[in-house]
């Protein structure tokens, strides 16, 4: 009976401590916003990184915590189930489905392709390539390796097409489901095209397997490739927040252009910078191997997070006439134009 | 057709099984082998027909094979053996299936096995749809399609009820006087073997040695006429068994 | 002590006494029945009613907003997407190519099955040297081996097939295994003593009698060739119900995802009541 009593009063000290330590945390949490941003190992997810690295967010007041994928398709489904407030990736057609539903919501630009800055890069298998494929002009009739159906990659090569004046069927469609298998495809010459991010493609067609035969900035200029997006609940509840995300992410951005884009910065500090990325980026490899694959990687990030709202319209006109989204999804369901400025080239 | 059996001696891992085992059976004699349980009858009656070899000892024939004999040395088993998935008829076609014999005389030697085991309206019939006692005639019928010179029966009626063994007993009386075959029958039922056996040869327990072989000179036609003689005998082998039987039960039992 | 002893006393005359009585009184109590409630019932007519129900409540509860459309698409949705496959023709294509898939490779993987199966069940140096070798390749799962079978097979057919074909040849190997091991030696034993030759021994007896193992085998297989379809057709293919699948997986077009979904199921269950058909047909022999 009395060690009964003794434990009850253990228990009862136990749970006061517990409501001491309870208080505590949420008055932090005023102080700082915690929130959960999604994240491929990816150097053109940069931004986000630097923005926490340099205390951009803490800045804003702003406690970030990244939360890794594998692909960008998860990261969306995160969104939509509330796990995850911020992402960045391309605009896919699950993207354009879950905002359909109501889940996700673009809000500002991220990757942009254009002219003078190293972008996506269009590869020839060495087979293909002896068989007379040299230009992206010749792709009437090959096979060509994209992620999923829907992705940006599939996108690409219908541009190709259309551009190149033949018919989009005429490329034949080759779904591997992993950007690994579609290497594993080209170098095996199972594919005979695909696109790649430039410091893939550069190492790929350093081994003479593959072929650089185009850049994709020449079929789609301008190419919004990644966008900034979260859920409409995000946006009705706390659009400040999304406005205090934007700046810190775009003050990261602005950060990784100087240096590692137009290379404006001094040697060290861009070695700064990349030390930085490499702790997100490749951190499975040495510094010194990762250093030139995050360096070749740098691809511009819209400056402001600003969105160019022309190119997103030509992919959801793209998803719309390939059947893989509703007819009557419009570009303001899919974006959100209040936060960032809308470019129209 | 004559079997002779000349010191037989048989071992499962070390482990005697028989031991000295001799005996003959001579042309159109029915022998019966009782003993207790685990003396090992149905090995012997295995080594007799050449699914087992003994560890010592042999077995051989003597006399003249009926030349339209199949398969001299013919089973029948406690379990019938009938294959589930085939008819009354295909199962007996089965054994001869092997042989060169044209398709129409096989199907004569059905029809014959048939109506001499009384089976002709269930020629068609599978096994799941018969009795026992009608799935032992037809593994009964089987075993005469070849046209044995010597039956091995290893306990045929004991997984029978009573009357259908009574009714299969005459049966094979009936068999026995038309076929006159040579028979080797095993039983652990003291009843079939008086009735059945010309002569019965009673096994010891572990290690299975003879104990006795007892003549019973009364024809196999005339036994039912004789229920006192019988009587005796039965009560006679009794005698000699229940002390066996009752060691090698507990024997048994402490096993292991 | 003492009392407690006389009362326990006490109570059993009393009980003897009214057991004593009972015969004069003669009353007629009936016997309760207390040997029911083990046995389980053939209910025909609740499989549709609880299909019928579930999807009656899913449609109800995805109009009315209770099942958000982010979460579950409504079945009348599902069967839209389904009908829009079939008028767009595709629907065809779809299924012609996962059928070519499904046939070949199970109809393959399954006849080596039995073949590899008998082996090891008839020869001790088939069971040595195949026996190990099958438990150690049957767990790995096969999707797992798919990027090596695209290096193989080709990004075409042939990688299909082979994934397929892998997943239904090992558990037919096991079940024929074991069938053969089940087969009742006291029939091989019937057989030797009617001196049938070694092949009609396994023709006649051990094949039969492996039989109803064999067809389990069969079921099983047949179940894990379709589970198989769409990691089969993860990779490089146009046409086929994973593929379709797949593809609605990745567009997040849940009402085509769960059209594809049910079409994998049908398949099963069709192909679930043709091994039911094969078993009743070639089994009538059991009891």
């Amino acid at each position: 009976m009395f060690g009964l009593y003794r434990k009850m009063r253990f228990s009862i000290q136990k749970v006061v401590v517990l409501l001491i330590v309870a208080l505590g945390f949420s008055a932090t949490a005023q102080a700082a916003e915690k929130i959960t941003v999604g994240a491929l190992r990816f150097t053109s997810h940069s931004p986000s990184f630097i923005a926490k690295e340099r205390g951009y967010f803490a800045d804003q007041g702003i406690e970030v915590e990244f939360k890794f994928f594998q692909a960008a398709q998860p990261m969306a489904m995160a969104i939509a189930s509330g796990d995850v407030d911020f992402g960045i990736t391309a605009i896919t057609g699950g993207l354009i489905s879950l905002a359909e539903k109501g889940a996700v919501k673009v809000v500002g630009g991220a990757l942009q392709e254009e002219p003078g800055v190293d972008g996506m890069l269009i590869l020839a298998s060495k087979k293909a390539f002896e068989e007379g494929l040299v230009s992206p002009a010749n792709l009437k009739g090959r096979s060509y390796g994209v992620t999923t159906i829907g992705s940006s990659f599939h996108y690409t090569a219908h541009n190709i097409a259309d551009k190149e004046g033949f018919a989009r069927s005429d490329i034949k469609i080759r779904p591997m489901q992993k950007v690994g298998a579609m290497i594993a495809g080209i170098k095996s010459g199972q594919l005979d095209a695909i696109s790649m991010v430039p410091h893939i493609a550069k190492a790929l067609a350093a081994s003479s397997q593959v072929f650089v035969i185009g850049e994709v900035v020449d079929y789609i200029p301008d190419y919004q490739v990644t966008t900034v997006f979260t859920s409409p609940t995000v946006i009705r509840e706390k659009s400040e927040l999304v406005k205090k995300f934007l700046v810190a992410f775009s003050r990261g951005a602005h950060d990784f252009n100087q240096t590692l884009v137009e290379k404006k910065a001094s040697a060290e500090e861009q070695e700064a910078m990349i030390k930085l990325i490499h702790k997100y980026v490749y951190a499975d490899r040495p510094f010194k191997k990762a250093a030139p694959a995050i360096r070749n990687g740098a691809m511009r990030i819209n400056e402001n997070a600003s969105l160019n709202l022309k190119s997103i319209e030509d992919q959801l006109n793209w998803f719309k006439s390939e059947n893989l989204v509703s007819k009557d999804i419009t570009i303001e369901t899919l974006v959100d134009t209040q936060f960032v400025e809308m470019s129209h080239h | 057709m004559e079997l002779h059996l000349n010191n037989i001696g048989h071992k499962y891992n070390n482990l005697d099984v028989l031991k000295e085992i001799s005996f003959s059976i001579r042309q159109g004699e029915i022998a019966c082998i009782i003993g207790p349980s685990g003396c090992g009858k149905s090995t012997l009656l295995r080594i007799m027909g050449g699914l087992e070899t003994a560890t010592c000892g042999d077995v051989y024939i003597s006399g003249e094979i009926p030349s339209n004999t199949i398969n001299p040395l013919t089973f029948v088993f406690q379990d019938f053996a009938l294959l589930p998935w085939r008819s009354v008829e295909a199962n007996i076609s089965l054994v001869l299936e092997d042989h060169p014999i044209p398709t129409v005389q096989r199907k004569e030697i059905i029809d014959s096995v048939l109506a001499r085991t009384k089976l002709s309206d269930f020629k068609k019939a599978l096994p799941k749809q018969l009795s026992g006692g009608m799935k032992q005639r037809v593994a009964i019928a089987r075993a005469l399609a070849v046209n044995p010179a010597f039956m091995l029966l290893d306990e045929p009626l004991s997984a029978l009820d009573s009357q259908t063994r009574e009714l299969l007993m005459s049966d094979l009386i009936d068999l026995w006087q038309r076929e006159n075959f040579t028979a080797c029958y095993v039983t652990h039922n003291l009843n079939e073997a008086v009735r059945l056996g010309h002569k019965i040869i009673v096994l010891s327990r572990r290690p299975g040695t003879i104990r006795r072989i007892v003549e019973i000179p009364i024809p196999l036609e005339e036994r039912h006429n004789h229920l006192a003689e019988l009587e005796y005998s039965q009560q006679v082998l009794w005698n000699l068994m229940r002390d066996e039987a009752l060691a090698a039960d507990r024997e048994l039992s402490n096993a292991d | 002590m003492q009392t407690k002893k006389s009362k326990q006393l006490k109570l059993f005359e009393n009980l003897a006494k009214k057991s004593l009585r009972e015969p004069e009184v003669q009353v007629k109590r009936p016997i309760r029945f207390r040997g029911g409630g083990f046995v389980i019932k053939p209910m025909p007519w609740v499989p549709p009613l609880v299909f019928t129900a579930l999807i009656a409540f899913w449609e109800v509860g995805s109009r009315s907003g209770f099942i958000s459309n982010l979460v579950l698409p409504a079945p009348s949705e599902a069967a839209q997407a389904f009908i829009d496959l079939a008028h767009s023709g595709l629907l065809i294509k779809h299924v012609k190519a996962s059928l070519y898939r499904l046939v070949v490779g199970w109809t393959i993987g399954s006849l080596l099955g039995v073949t590899f199966g008998m082996l090891i069940g008839l020869f001790s140096i088939a069971r040595a040297s195949l026996f190990p070798l099958v438990s150690a390749i049957f767990p790995i799962p096969k999707i797992a081996l798919l990027p090596l079978f695209v290096i193989w097979f080709g990004i075409g057919e042939g990688s299909k097939i082979a994934t397929i074909l892998f997943g239904s040849f090992f558990p037919v190997v096991i079940a024929s295994y074991g069938g053969v091991q089940n087969v009742d030696r006291n029939l091989i034993r019937m057989g030797q003593s009617f001196n049938l030759s070694w092949f009609s021994i396994v023709r006649k007896i051990i094949l039969p009698g492996a039989l109803p193992a064999i067809l389990s085998g069969f079921r099983i297989s047949a179940s894990i060739a379709i589970i198989l379809l769409v990691a089969a057709e993860m990779i490089g293919a146009e046409y086929g119900i994973g593929a379709y699948v797949l593809t609605a997986g990745s567009l997040f077009a849940t009402d085509q995802l769960i059209a594809g979904v049910a079409m994998l199921s049908i398949l099963g269950l069709i192909v679930s009541w043709l091994i039911g058909k094969a078993e009743k047909a070639l089994l009538r022999w059991r009891s």
